[in-house]
């Protein structure tokens, strides 16, 4: 069995696993489920920054923000009635101009600016932006939208499973994307530039462009998942998409190790169940953050280069099927 | 947004309000500063432990009822404590690392105390602010304007300790062990400092001024475990415009960055408009101050 063979049998392994086990849920499960799939696909986005051009982002929820508010706005029940199929790209395509917008400045910045320029955002984008009375027709102000769910193929997506179904195939299809990004030349220029932008530009690569083109990919992404997120809650509030649960998303990437697919799942299904696991065992949901904080603190010391992507290496390491690449530490790959 | 017709006669009395907030500003901000250019570390955690350290206040001096002084001296004593504890157990051991990864556990530490705050003292409800002093004022001879003694306590308490770290690096051994490692930890060493403990000492001290300054912000904002954390991106801007490494500057950035925030509240209802005066100052001092090429190497 090589390494290619194992990598292949794991994945459809995944994909089967994750078809069949939420068909055996109770429906509350299987909207945890749609979430995590949602939350999956948000941590793909900040993959596609961090783990390609090694740039951070503190405001992926701002850009999911911006596809949710667009799929509230537009398909909402006091908006214009649009279809989901209709506004859903008109989503994407908003907050992959909102990352291009942030995408300009941040060419100048890299590092530790950047990170404090999209924090900077994140804050913007909550206190003015979102704000109640700024721009109301958009977001809603106190009465939050109410998108409602798609119809696919003549078949209404109302069910809890056939949304996380619906989710599940968004996620392998950016995932698909993702991938293809990272292992074609696309990827290579894209490692080329994180590992050196000198080098990179040396090498006759257009620094400005292929940096313009991640931030906006991401942030189109992230819309993306905020207009899923929309319809899966069927409400679009502000609040949903603030400062803290940008960190928080940033947290668990850092936590689970940027640049792997696995990782992005495990993430996925970490966000939404952990706070569900403590609410059943009687504890306060707050914990949940608390946890992570502790988990990003002491995983730094002990495995820079991420968690699941440890375990990753450590588990190819066992069954001898070899290393592809280096690992990375984390402040490398930023 | 409504413009209010009364915007102009209300500016000089922003003004002091604006100077007020600058000050609070200034304090979180030095901090920041002392801290990144003794240990190469931009702590997002600043405002997280501003909060934590504020409430720890407002648990003594607005809960027990106690004195406000013994809070303020209570929160001092928590801003070192973490900072200590932030340095030693989780920057130490990192010692030769990328300042990156270090960044991102301040990261972590955000969390944690935002959360564990959370926990104590409930995460959404606003609290009482903590009143140092009372709130009588006197109006300024020759114009309309009144100050409050609250409002000169701050800015004096800021201005205070603006001056005392900048003779604290200038003057004393600590100050010029700090100024050192700063410059180079290896030279540092040489010359038979003890860089850990100058480090140390640099994020007791430098968490002690965002303690100070969340208790003190407490009387202008509507204070909860999320908008006192939020404080530490009103310090970066100061900072940043101190060039993360002047005191002076980060200062007058601070000042002028009050004074900006608070002005449009004279013309527009809301926070809204002050928010995004904030945010575009950010942008212009990162876009002008920081070229690329700047790698945010620390400097003297």
């Amino acid at each position: 069995m090589n390494a290619i063979n194992a990598r292949r049998i794991s994945v459809v392994a995944g994909i089967v696993l994750a078809v069949a086990i939420p068909a055996f849920m109770a429906d509350y499960y299987r909207s945890l489920a749609a979430l995590s799939a949602i939350a999956a696909i948000l941590i793909l986005s900040l993959n596609v920054l961090t783990g390609f051009v090694g740039q951070i982002s503190f405001c992926q929820y701002t850009f999911a923000g911006l596809g949710a508010m667009t799929v509230g706005a537009l398909s909402g029940a006091q908006g214009h009635h649009w279809s989901f199929w209709i506004s859903m790209p008109l989503g994407v395509l908003f907050a992959a101009l909102g990352g291009f917008l942030v995408g300009i400045p941040a060419l100048r910045l890299s590092g530790l600016f950047l990170a404090i320029l999209t924090l900077g955002v994140a804050l913007g984008a909550d206190r003015y932006l979102f704000a109640n009375g700024t721009w109301n027709s958009f977001t809603g102000g106190v009465n939050p939208r109410t998108p409602s769910r798609p119809t696919l193929f003549g078949y209404h997506l109302t069910s809890q499973y056939s949304f996380y179904l619906f989710a599940l195939a968004a996620f392998l299809l950016v995932a698909f994307l993702v991938w293809n990004l990272r292992v074609g030349k696309t990827g290579r220029v894209l490692r080329a530039i994180r590992e050196s932008e000198v080098a990179a530009s040396t090498m006759g690569l257009n620094l400005i462009k292929w940096k313009l083109a991640a931030f906006t990919v991401s942030a189109g992404i992230a819309g993306l998942a905020g207009g899923l997120l929309a319809v899966q809650i069927g409400s679009v509030s502000p609040a949903s998409y603030d400062f803290l649960h940008s960190i928080t998303v940033a947290a668990v990437v850092v936590v689970a190790g940027v640049g792997s697919l696995a990782s992005a799942a495990v993430g996925g299904i970490f966000i939404w169940w952990l706070p569900e696991l403590l609410r059943h065992t009687g504890v306060n949901a707050q914990f949940f953050q608390l946890i992570l904080g502790l988990l990003l603190v002491v995983q730094l010391v002990i495995a820079p280069q991420g968690g699941v992507v440890k375990l990753e290496h450590d588990l190819k390491r066992v069954f001898g099927l070899g290393r592809r690449g280096q690992d990375l530490e984390l402040a490398e790959v930023l | 947004m409504g413009i209010l017709a009364s915007g102009w006669a209300l500016i000089p009395s922003f003004t002091v309000i604006g100077l007020v907030l600058g000050g609070t500003y200034a304090l979180a901000a030095m901090g920041l500063v002392l801290i990144y250019r003794v240990s190469g570390v931009l702590n997002f955690a600043q405002g997280g432990i501003a909060m934590f350290s504020t409430f720890i206040a407002y648990q003594i001096a607005v809960k027990w009822g106690l004195p406000s002084i013994v809070g303020l001296f209570a929160a001092i004593s928590a801003g070192m404590l973490i900072g200590y504890v932030v340095e030693r157990f989780t920057m130490r051991p990192l010692t030769g690392r990328p300042a990156l990864t270090k960044v991102v556990i301040t990261i972590g530490w955000l969390l944690i105390l935002q959360a564990g705050a959370g926990l104590i003292w409930g995460a959404t409800s606003y609290h009482a602010p903590v009143h140092l002093v009372s709130r009588n004022g006197f109006r300024l001879v020759g114009t309309s304007v009144i100050i409050g003694y609250d409002q000169l306590t701050t800015l004096i308490v800021a201005l205070v300790f603006a001056f005392a770290t900048a003779a604290l690096l200038k003057y004393t051994m600590l100050g010029t062990s700090m100024r050192a490692v700063a410059d180079d930890p290896d030279t540092g060493k040489l010359w038979g400092i003890s860089v850990n403990r100058v480090t140390a000492a640099s994020w007791m001290a430098g968490s002690a001024m965002a303690a100070v300054a969340g208790v003190l912000i407490t009387p202008l904002i509507n204070f909860n475990t999320y908008s006192l954390t939020l404080i530490v991106i009103d310090a970066f801007t100061a900072a940043l415009i101190g060039r993360l490494t002047s005191l002076p500057w980060t200062v007058v950035g601070a000042m002028f960055l009050g004074i900006a925030e608070t002005y449009p509240r004279a013309f527009f209802n809301g926070a809204g408009v002050s928010s995004l005066v904030a945010f575009l100052l950010m942008l212009v001092t990162l876009a002008i101050l920081f070229r690329p090429g700047f790698s945010g190497r620390r400097t003297v």
